[in-house]
């Protein structure tokens, strides 16, 4: 157990900054008031430009408050690429929050993003299941209010609603699944556990049902059910936040946690993996073939990708992790750059049916190519970064002997490109008498979309991104 | 003689909760929350975590369940019933609480818990009060000053779903409707139109 002393506060700096954000960001408002729009928005721009700035900067990391905080270089390198999704998730929020109806609610919208942010933060850091819980809770209860934050509309509150009252039953029964642990083991820390934690009825119980808490937040099938009603539900941008930040956060912690504390169970957590992720990629594959609003069919998809990511985990080597968090790096941007363009032509005329987008490409180029990058980088075609995503995950799946499972994947992402390709087909070949209008984003759209695209290009091409991964990342400790 | 007691809190706890999951009166199933929690309080007692207890007692009993009975007041039409669940419903809700509570209890009288070796610990409010702020092993400032954070986050999207869009408060905003609706005819989402309208 290492000293702790003022020095070593810099190891939470990225959790630290955050809340430094979220005070200034109160005390703008105080000082400022909301009626000033463009200060509003620059200023959270900025700030948190800066706060993910500060995340880069390379200093040493380690263990903090008796082991109940830790850091390592695979941790800070998952919040940084949280930190970008963050940002390019503001810069494309910003033309809708500008609008009427969000007069007077601008800041409040950057300061629960922000404090779910520290939740995941804290959970990915947590050295024992009490700080995991409250980082978990800390993600969740904030998102709740904003999947309820356009309240003029009963879909935007029923999402809210629907959304906390699940969280609540899931957070319960992960938390009943740690009472176990802590019965069985008598210490919550994750150090503790790692060395005690042993093959008995207890500890699997224990272990099934903080996999199913975080199965939750994944949207595993069969703890899906809330996906798509809040994603249709909640604003554009929450859902992307959502999909995206919320769900990479949730399964970086649920890949760490079964690679340290629950390595001994590893045989009972290959099973669960192995069938929920089977479920997971064709449930979510075929859902989404019949899907007509944009957002309920993105919602779908994101529970595809979840299976994906099991593959990886599954794998349980080194290989694996560092697949599974560069799979989540792109996903993440992938995944922007189609929430971005969704949400740029829903804030302009409204529209969110997936017949809206026929002849999107003759009137607006550039949001139809950006579309495409994107598609193609969820669907894994090669020029795009999901591509090497998706290899890189099967090559771990089928290194550590899963050859059926594999299979199953390759059979699902083919049938992923059909639903995929739907939308690209609609944008490019079919034909429409009145398509969308020809319309200019704003600079902070525009810019959210270009990070995005660039990141979908560039992290496939540099190999140096995924050999730097692998070489930080961890199979099952033995 | 603990045993009784223990027995006789446990059944208090179980018949409760069953009212408070099954009452159609919102009001009723508040007030026996308030039954389950003192009860709880009560377990706390036995065990001689007598800080605990004393917390169970104010916060839950005594602050929450009268938040909840003021925000039920608040918010809902008390006389209106809700909705009658369906046979179907429940019966698979039963079946499938009932394989849970068998697996669950099946697993736990499986195991042979063992006492620990581990030194009794002083459940005084001086050895919580020292736990709550130290910052080594098994203390717990961290968590403490992190639950901040999130009772802020909480408070602030509390005030974003309560709080009425803006531009609605600066014109005629008592013509228009804009509370959450209460009775069942009034679950149907705004058309376009009418929020543009609104928000004209």
């Amino acid at each position: 157990m290492s000293i702790m002393n003022l020095n070593s506060f810099i190891y939470m700096r990225h959790e630290l900054v955050l809340v430094a954000v979220i005070l200034l960001f109160l005390l703008a408002e105080i000082v400022v008031g909301s009626k000033n729009k463009n200060f509003t928005v620059n200023f959270a721009a900025g700030l948190f430009l800066l706060a993910t700035a500060i995340g880069f900067l390379p200093i040493p990391y380690g263990e903090m408050f008796g082991g109940m905080y830790q850091t390592s270089e695979v941790n800070i390198l998952m919040k940084n690429v949280l930190n970008v999704g963050v940002l390019i998730v503001f810069l494309q929020s910003i033309a809708w929050l500008k609008k009427d109806e969000n007069e007077g609610r601008i800041t409040e919208f950057f300061l629960l993003i922000v404090s779910t942010l520290v939740g995941m933060d804290y959970m990915i850091s947590a050295g024992d299941f009490l700080m995991f819980y409250l980082g978990l809770e800390l993600a969740t209860i904030p998102m709740a209010a904003l999947a309820a934050y356009q309240v003029y509309s009963i879909k935007s509150a029923e999402a809210g609603i629907k959304l906390l009252l699940l969280a609540a039953l899931s957070s319960g029964i992960m938390l009943y699944g740690v009472s176990m642990l802590y019965g069985a083991n008598e210490s919550l820390y994750f150090a503790d556990l790692i060395q005690n934690l042993s093959n008995n009825p207890l500890n699997i119980l224990g272990l099934i049902f903080v996999f199913s808490g975080l199965a939750f937040k994944i949207s595993i099938v069969p703890f899906h059910f809330w996906t798509a009603d809040v994603y249709e539900g909640a604003p554009m941008n929450v859902t992307s936040y959502m999909s995206v930040i919320s769900k990479a956060s949730a399964a970086f912690v649920l890949m760490t946690l079964l690679f340290t504390v629950f390595k001994q169970l590893s045989q009972e957590w290959t099973y669960a993996l192995y069938i929920t992720s089977v479920l997971t990629m064709t449930m979510g594959n075929l859902f989404a073939l019949r899907q007509k609003n944009i957002k309920r069919y993105l919602a779908f998809s994101s529970i595809a990708q979840a299976g994906f990511i099991f593959l990886g985990i599954i794998a349980g080597s080194q290989m694996g992790m560092s697949t599974v968090i560069y799979f989540l790096a792109i996903y993440i941007f992938s995944n922007l750059a189609v929430f971005g363009v969704a949400g740029a032509i829903f804030n302009q005329t409204g529209k969110e049916s997936i017949d809206d987008y026929n002849g999107l490409y003759k009137t607006n180029p550039a949001l139809a190519l950006t579309m495409t990058f994107g598609l193609f980088s969820l669907a894994g075609i090669p020029p795009v970064a999901g591509f090497f995503g998706k290899f890189f995950l099967f090559t771990a799946a089928m290194e550590s002997g899963f050859l059926w499972l594999t299979v199953i994947a390759v059979v699902n992402t083919i049938i992923s490109l059909y639903y995929y390709l739907l939308i690209i087909k609609a944008m490019y070949i079919i034909p429409n008498d009145q398509p969308i209008e020809k319309f200019s984003s704003d600079f902070y759209m525009k810019a959210g979309l270009i990070l995005a695209t660039v990141g979908i290009l560039s992290i496939g091409f540099f190999g140096g991104i995924h050999n730097y991964i692998f070489d930080i990342s961890f199979g099952i400790l033995n | 003689m603990e045993q009784y007691i223990f027995y006789i809190l446990a059944s208090i706890i179980l018949v409760f909760s069953y009212l408070t999951v099954t009452s159609r009166m919102i009001l009723r199933a508040a007030v026996y929350l308030l039954f389950v929690l003192i009860a709880t309080s009560g377990i706390y007692f036995m065990l001689n975590y007598n800080f605990l207890a004393a917390v169970q007692l104010t916060v839950y009993a005594g602050g929450i369940a009268v938040l909840i009975v003021f925000s039920v007041l608040l918010t809902s039409q008390l006389n209106e019933k809700m909705e009658k669940v369906t046979p179907v419903k429940m019966l698979s809700g039963g079946l499938i609480a009932f394989a849970g509570a068998i697996l669950t209890i099946s697993t736990i009288t499986q195991y042979e818990f063992v006492a620990n070796g581990l030194a009794e610990l002083d459940p005084s409010p001086k050895a919580i009060g020292y736990a709550m702020l130290s910052y080594e092993h098994n203390g717990y400032v961290l968590p403490f000053e992190v639950i901040s954070v999130l009772l802020l986050a909480a408070m602030v999207g509390a005030i974003v779903i309560a709080k009425r869009p803006a531009k609605l408060l600066n014109e005629d905003a008592t013509e228009v409707d804009m509370s959450f609706p209460t009775s069942k005819d009034a679950y149907k989402s705004r058309t376009k139109e009418e929020i543009d309208s609104l928000l004209k």
